[in-house]
């Protein structure tokens, strides 16, 4: 596969609402920066959510420089996917907040999330196998105004990502696991968003295609400082790119480290995830 | 085997009507999994509408015309109705779409009174001839025809080629994944009701003048068009079309050969017969694996 | 226990029952006997959608063939009245049977779908064949009052005690039922097709099981109504007919059999009080007429809406643990098993949360994708409904 993520793209300048294109916000291990003021582009503060009777996430709190990775890690039914679930809203919050900027969008609408610049690749990836890779990737680009913005960051993202270019007028069913994970992460990307949300990217794939796409996200970082939060199970692979780590265990916090001192700490790896 | 043509064009018309009620049936069913059992109502209740302006201003296309208006408010109306059971099982949108059919019916009875009305064609209704064959079909039965191909081809061509019709799919087939691209899904699922029952308002002025205009008098041409649109498989627009162009011919057939009072048992049948065979529909897709 | 807690109930009501037939005069008799009759085919369809899942719009149908069952025994044979009704319900239990196979493998939508059909179509056959079903004009039913009971007892009162000795039966044997083992087999697969199958339930049969007794509910119904109104024609089993029954299981609470007595009160008592109403306030009769039909329209959308466990519901709620443990409500009715439904497809609210997707063609990939959209079905379980 082509190189997809390496050289990252840097969008039109003049393209109002994306992210800021400096070439990279504040270098790997640091931990810092964010707005002016330090306030992190997303926080996640006692965030309780759940299904049903269940409690999935019984007060998480979490928070996200911009231009950087956070991995979110834990075993089965830790809670990351919940968590994903209810920052961008699609599960109902039941205590806590979630904040973007510092504002408030704790009980927003998935489609209000979206809009605000926050963008959720789900669980399953979530391509829509009845259309095509085009129709795909151009639901993604719905959001933006006008059509001559909408266009250029459609060839944009094929430039980006030439596999999918190859592949443009066929069904998205017909493309591999790791096709449709460059598929949905282009089309999210093409919202043009603050934050990204990522979960389990590498499930199901092949280990090089799980390097290939773990790259992808580490140049979205450094090349765009789009702020990232990836839910993994394999902590390894994600470790190897995050600036931080936060280990979920039975719907709370256990650990928040940087990632680098996670890595190394191979007694609470296993510990928590078995590893 | 003159019999046989006129039997085979006679059954296009009320075919594509069945078609038109089957399309309608499909849009919605396709968006929110709900079964609209109230789709012949609204067609009935938007031709009395379009009764009332025709009568008022002697034009038939004014009536026509605000009948197809009519059908989209009334469908975006009837969405909001049915919203609240749109997550819930399936049991509750069946009774609440029954609910909303009968309220229709009340409401025309009280309205309009219960009595056969006649309602005009677009077109002249005797039959056509070439030389001295006769067809079996009328310059109004052309028009019928048409005029369902013509909204069939409008709407799969908005499906396919503007925005519109890209959100109305996403939402049909990837609603989570719609949301969070900022599809706005709720104002879609309006707008897809709304085309249904422009489609279904179609039917039904197109309909009326065969069956006259009664508060309950679209409701076998409904059961008619659910049975068109199962036949073809609920997902599939084309297969409503194709499933009522063969129910249409198929029960023309039987209605010419065998008696027309047993038209519906024989409906029947073959319903029953083709679901038993594909529950899911001739051209539907299959149900995924349980377990 | 339970069989004789119920019998002495029945025996309590039916006592209550004669006593207020008594007193009453012709009219109020014949609306307890309407009343019966409704109970009768409300209480079978209730079990039919609120206990085994299925749906029937076209319950009146099997009612017809009921009444012209009854109507043809009495007319052509000369059977006792019991028998008559025995073998009515049983003539239709078959066609039930037929219905329930032809429908064994249908869901949602496409079982209702038939159903509507049958209740469309049934009434052609009657207008098709005359001669035998009396066409238009149907046929009559001849009834007297048996000897024993005097000659000056009123025709009225034999019906009602008739009607409610029946509806008291069928009450009694559905709630023998529903708290037996089939009622839980029932509620099973009600709730989860799929596992029911999987501890070894005959799900088919099952639901035809259920559907074979609530069209023997039906027929019996028809019978009585062709008894109490000594008249059986196609116009007294239109589709209203069906909707009715409907309105009546889901007002009264889907799967209960107080529900169904509940029901059956609201849909005999209340359209003739609202269009009395309507008629002396000079509004014409045909308005009159329609009053109680949107009315209909307008209950079952609130109550699905708004009170999906119906009246049974709201009593359960007011009088609290002092009631038996309910045998199944409609808030129970949580996951009907579809096909189609697409696991892992839930934890968003409302509107996406029955969403369900088409079954769609295999992942390219092959197993592992499709795997990996089972998996988050185990690990997320889905949002619960209530």
């Amino acid at each position: 596969m082509a190189d997809a993520g390496g050289n990252g793209g840097h969008l039109p300048a003049g393209d109002a609402g994306s992210p800021a294109g400096t070439g990279g916000g504040p270098a790997p291990g640091t931990g810092g920066g964010g707005l002016a003021d330090g306030v992190p582009v997303l926080a996640v503060q006692d965030l309780v959510a759940g299904y049903g009777e269940a409690v999935a996430l019984g007060g998480v709190s979490i928070s996200a420089a911009q231009g950087t990775v956070t991995a979110v890690l834990g075993a089965n039914g830790a809670g990351k996917t919940t968590l994903l679930r209810a920052i961008s809203g699609l599960i109902k919050v039941r205590g806590g907040s979630v904040l973007l900027d510092g504002v408030d969008v704790t009980r927003r609408k998935p489609e209000d999330m979206a809009r605000a610049g926050v963008a959720h690749v789900p669980e399953g990836q979530g391509v829509i196998t009845e259309l095509t890779v085009e129709e795909n990737l151009r639901l993604g680009a719905l959001i933006r105004a006008g059509r001559a913005v909408r266009a250029a960051a459609l060839e944009q993202a094929y430039q980006q990502f030439p596999v999918l270019a190859s592949r443009r007028r066929k069904p998205a069913a017909t493309l591999s696991g790791g096709e449709r994970q460059m598929l949905v992460i282009a089309r999210a990307l093409l919202a043009a968003p603050r934050v990204l949300l990522l979960d389990e990217p590498s499930l199901g794939l092949a280990p090089i295609v799980i390097s290939q796409v773990m790259a992808l996200v580490a140049g979205l970082r450094d090349s765009t400082g789009l702020t990232i939060l990836l839910v993994e199970q394999n902590a390894r692979a994600a470790l190897a790119i995050a600036d931080r780590g936060v280990v979920l265990n039975l719907g709370k916090v256990a650990v928040t480290a940087q990632a680098a001192d996670l890595a190394a700490d191979t007694g609470l790896l296993n510990h928590y995830l078995g590893l | 085997m003159q019999e046989f043509l006129e039997f085979t064009l006679g059954g296009i018309s009320f075919g594509m009507i069945y078609a038109a009620i089957g399309l309608s049936l499909v849009l919605i069913w396709r968006g929110t999994r709900i079964l609209n059992y109230a789709q012949g109502g609204m067609a009935m209740f938007t031709t009395y509408i379009a009764l009332i302006v025709i009568n008022h201003t002697g034009n038939y296309w004014a009536g026509f015309a605000v009948a197809l208006a009519a059908g989209l408010v009334l469908g975006a109306v009837c969405e909001l109705a049915v919203r609240p059971a749109e997550g819930k099982p399936p049991m509750n949108a069946v009774i609440v779409t029954i609910g909303l059919l009968i309220l229709l019916e009340g409401l025309a009875g009280i309205i309009y009174g219960g009595q056969y009305r006649s309602f005009p064609a677009a077109f002249s209704v005797t039959g056509l001839r070439i030389g001295s064959t006769a067809l079996g079909v009328s310059r109004n039965d052309v028009f019928v025809a048409a005029a369902v191909l013509a909204a069939a081809l409008a709407l799969a061509a908005m499906f396919r080629y503007t925005q519109v019709g890209l959100r109305l799919r996403a939402t049909a087939f990837g609603p989570r994944v719609a949301r969070l691209l900022g599809i706005r899904i709720g104002r879609v699922l309006t707008l897809g009701w709304a085309l249904a029952g422009l489609i279904g308002a179609l039917a039904g002025v197109l309909v009326s003048p065969s069956t006259f205009l009664y508060p309950d008098s679209m409701d076998s041409i409904f059961v008619l068009g659910f049975t068109a649109a199962v036949i073809g498989g609920l997902d599939s627009p084309l297969g409503a079309v194709v499933g009522g162009l063969t129910l249409g011919v198929a029960l023309n057939y039987a209605g010419g050969y065998l008696g027309s009072a047993l038209v519906p048992v024989f409906g029947m049948a073959a319903l029953v017969l083709i679901l038993m065979v594909r529950p899911s529909g001739l051209l539907g897709s299959a149900s995924s694996r349980q377990v | 226990m339970t069989m004789l807690r119920h019998l002495a109930a029945a025996i309590l009501v039916a006592l209550a029952a004669a006593l207020l037939s008594v007193e009453l005069g012709a009219f109020r008799d014949y609306q307890m006997a309407q009343v019966a009759v409704y109970v009768v085919a409300v209480a079978g369809l209730s079990v039919l959608i609120g206990l085994s899942g299925q749906i029937s719009i076209g319950h009146g149908a099997f009612m017809a063939i009921g009444a012209y069952c009854a109507a043809l025994l009495l007319m052509h044979l000369s059977w006792p009245l019991e028998a008559v009704l025995a073998a009515s319900a049983a003539g239709t239990a078959l066609a039930g049977l037929v219905v329930g196979v032809a429908a064994a493998r249908l869901r949602g939508p496409y079982l209702a779908g038939v159903t509507l059909m049958l209740a469309v179509a049934l009434p052609a056959l009657a207008f098709q064949y005359p001669g035998v079903f009396g066409g238009d004009q149907g046929l009559g039913v001849s009834i007297t009052t048996p000897a024993f009971l005097g000659p000056t007892f009123p025709l009225t009162r034999w019906q009602a005690w008739v009607a409610t000795a029946a509806a008291l039966i069928t009450l009694v044997l559905l709630a023998n039922l529903a708290h037996s083992r089939i009622g839980r087999s029932w509620r099973a697969i009600r709730d989860d097709e799929t596992a029911a199958a999987l501890a070894g339930l005959n799900v088919a049969a099952l639901r035809v099981l259920a559907f074979v007794i609530s069209a023997a509910c039906a027929g019996l119904a028809g019978a009585l109504l062709g008894v109490i109104t000594t008249l059986v024609s196609p116009g007294s089993f239109t589709i209203t007919l069906s909707i009715a029954l409907l309105t009546a299981a889901v007002l009264g609470g889907l799967g209960t059999l107080p529900g169904a007595v509940w029901g059956s009160l609201v849909i005999v008592l209340v359209p003739t009080y609202i269009t009395d109403v309507a008629t002396s306030h000079g509004l014409p009769s045909s308005v009159a007429a329609n009053i109680p039909v949107a009315a209909y329209g307008v209950v079952l959308i609130a109550v699905m809406l708004v009170f999906p466990n119906g009246i049974q519901g709201g009593v359960r709620r007011l009088l609290g643990p002092a009631l038996p443990a309910a045998s199944g409500s409609l808030s129970a009715v949580r996951r009907t098993a579809r096909p189609g439904a697409h696991p892992g497809a839930g934890g968003s609210p409302g509107a996406l949360r029955r969403m369900v997707r088409p079954g769609g063609p295999p992942d390219a990939d092959g197993s592992l994708n499709a795997f990996r959209r089972q998996a988050p079905a185990n690990e997320h379980p889905e949002e619960g409904t209530q």
